[in-house]
């Protein structure tokens, strides 16, 4: 080949991570690689039949080189929204923020303000716990709310560079193959987990239902969710 | 911050935590004792056994400050369904304005360009096919949706997330009712219930994304059986998960 193939592989990749290193989890130029940036966010019942829901944020990646990881940073505010009525509004908000070494969590109340501003809602402490290094540290309210702050696994798993070159149209026959995820064998003919062996620094709370109060939020098919988002709030 | 805040502030938070005593460090002046702070027990406006509030403040040391969280915060990051303003958003510019941007604004905010985007996907294979890319559009995907309604669904980004239903963020292979139809929504299907470490949200996305109606319309097929794939894959990135995940709180694997 495989030398004239190998190094147009590596020029369409040096091209496309020029103007596409834009990704979602490091999806916009003005928060990429910042302490802010979002990296994913997951909500899910932990087990069938479970009365409670988990919100798992993650912060930052050093999914690509360069990439800040590692710590959480005190002048950027984690608030997890939840709409309960469908209109797209929070109405309940979540919200975590660091002090030394603690992550405290507030909530879920309604907002002092909907929108891109607020502040942090002191009034309504739900509880904190000691930011993790490598063994998880978890905290359990009286309310029966489990909370955690620390870094974990990157476990969002995309062949993100082939996506690259699917969308700079580079790549005709779309994404590749799926290979077996225990080889070594890096000949560039199967898919890759851009993702594998990243971390990133995670927020995570298992909180009863009845906290959260009834929805009558539906999905497209016409079931009661919650509509939930996650965003970061810097410090003005 | 006022003082006002700044005490309500630190009341609230002795309140909440099981402590025997608090500290301030203000400059304030301890008034009078009051009948409460000798009797044993924390009570009045006491933030201790019988110290803080209008007693004496507590000893220093037995117990945390509430620390500062005043100020105004801005959101700069957001973030709902994965993927959404990465596959989306046709431009950084765009990109920016998303993660600044309110729910209830981003459908008239994004639809129009999410789906003049995801159009332009399906031209560049177009014309990688040497086809017309007026013939090569989207087509209703396997959820009935086409390609306004998909893209103003999206555009409105959250994750939902069902409080009384197993999670399912989709499964195309699911026919609960064996009525012949896969995930179609009539009514008895669980899914787009929330999300899980597990989920291939890529997949998913790819499919309602460009595998048509059956949900493999670009995966790859050799339409004209000359053993070699006329079709681009686009409906599988072809990994799976890759990272530790745990059945038990909180749930994601130490870090590497």
């Amino acid at each position: 080949m495989k030398k004239t193939k190998l190094l147009m592989g590596l020029g369409a990749l040096a091209f496309v991570s020029a103007i596409l290193v834009a990704a979602d989890h490091i999806d916009a130029p003005d928060s990429m690689g910042t302490t802010a940036d979002i990296a994913d966010f997951y909500a899910f019942e932990p087990s069938e039949g479970s009365d409670n829901t988990v919100f798992a944020v993650d912060l930052q990646s050093n999914v690509l080189p360069d990439l800040a990881y590692g710590t959480f940073d005190e002048n950027v505010l984690t608030e997890i929204n939840i709409d309960t009525n469908g209109d797209l509004v929070e109405d309940l908000v979540i919200q975590a923020i660091p002090r030394d070494g603690k992550m405290y969590f507030f909530g879920p109340v309604a907002p002092a303000a909907t929108g891109i501003s607020g502040q942090v809602m002191v009034d309504s402490p739900l509880g904190s716990v000691d930011i993790s290094s490598h063994v998880a540290i978890v905290e359990t309210t009286p309310d029966g709310v489990s909370l955690f702050a620390g870094p974990r696994q990157d476990a969002f798993f995309f062949d993100f560079f082939q996506f690259n070159a699917v969308i700079g149209g580079m790549a005709p026959g779309g994404f590749k193959p799926a290979g077996d995820p225990n080889s070594t064998d890096d000949d560039d003919t199967t898919a890759v987990d851009t993702f594998d062996g990243a971390n990133t620094m995670s927020i995570v709370i298992e909180i009863p239902n009845t906290m959260l109060g009834e929805t009558t939020a539906t999905n497209a098919l016409g079931l009661n969710v919650y509509k939930t988002w996650v965003t970061t709030n810097a410090k003005q | 911050m006022k003082l006002e805040n700044i005490k309500y502030v630190f009341l609230s938070f002795c309140a909440m935590t099981v402590l025997a005593s608090c500290n301030n460090d203000d400059d304030f002046t301890p008034p009078m004792a009051m009948a409460t702070c000798n009797d044993g027990m924390m009570n009045g406006d006491e933030t201790g056994v019988d110290c803080g509030g209008s007693c004496t403040p507590c000893e220093d040391g037995m117990a945390p400050m509430m620390p500062d969280f005043s100020g105004t915060y801005t959101q700069i990051d957001f973030m709902g369904r994965p993927g959404i303003n990465t596959v989306l958003s046709a431009d950084d510019e765009t990109k920016n304005a998303h993660n600044r941007a309110i729910p209830s604004e981003m459908g008239a905010m994004f639809q129009a360009g999410f789906q003049a985007r995801l159009e332009a996907y399906h031209d560049v294979y177009a014309n990688l096919l040497g086809a017309n890319p007026d013939d090569v559009n989207y087509e209703p995907n396997i959820l009935g949706l086409d390609a306004a309604t998909l893209t103003g669904y999206l555009a409105a980004d959250v994750l939902e997330v069902a409080p009384d239903l197993p999670t399912t963020y989709f499964n195309p292979g699911t026919d609960n009712d064996m009525d012949g139809r896969i995930l179609v929504p009539d009514g008895d299907e669980v899914a787009l219930t929330g999300r899980t470490p597990q989920d291939d949200v890529i997949d998913i996305s790819l499919i309602l994304l460009f595998g048509g109606m059956e949900g493999d319309r670009f995966s790859g097929q050799d339409t004209d059986m000359d053993g070699t794939p006329d079709l681009p894959r686009l409906t599988s990135d072809g990994v799976g998960l890759t990272a530790d995940v745990s059945t038990t709180f909180p749930y994601l694997g130490a870090p590497e």
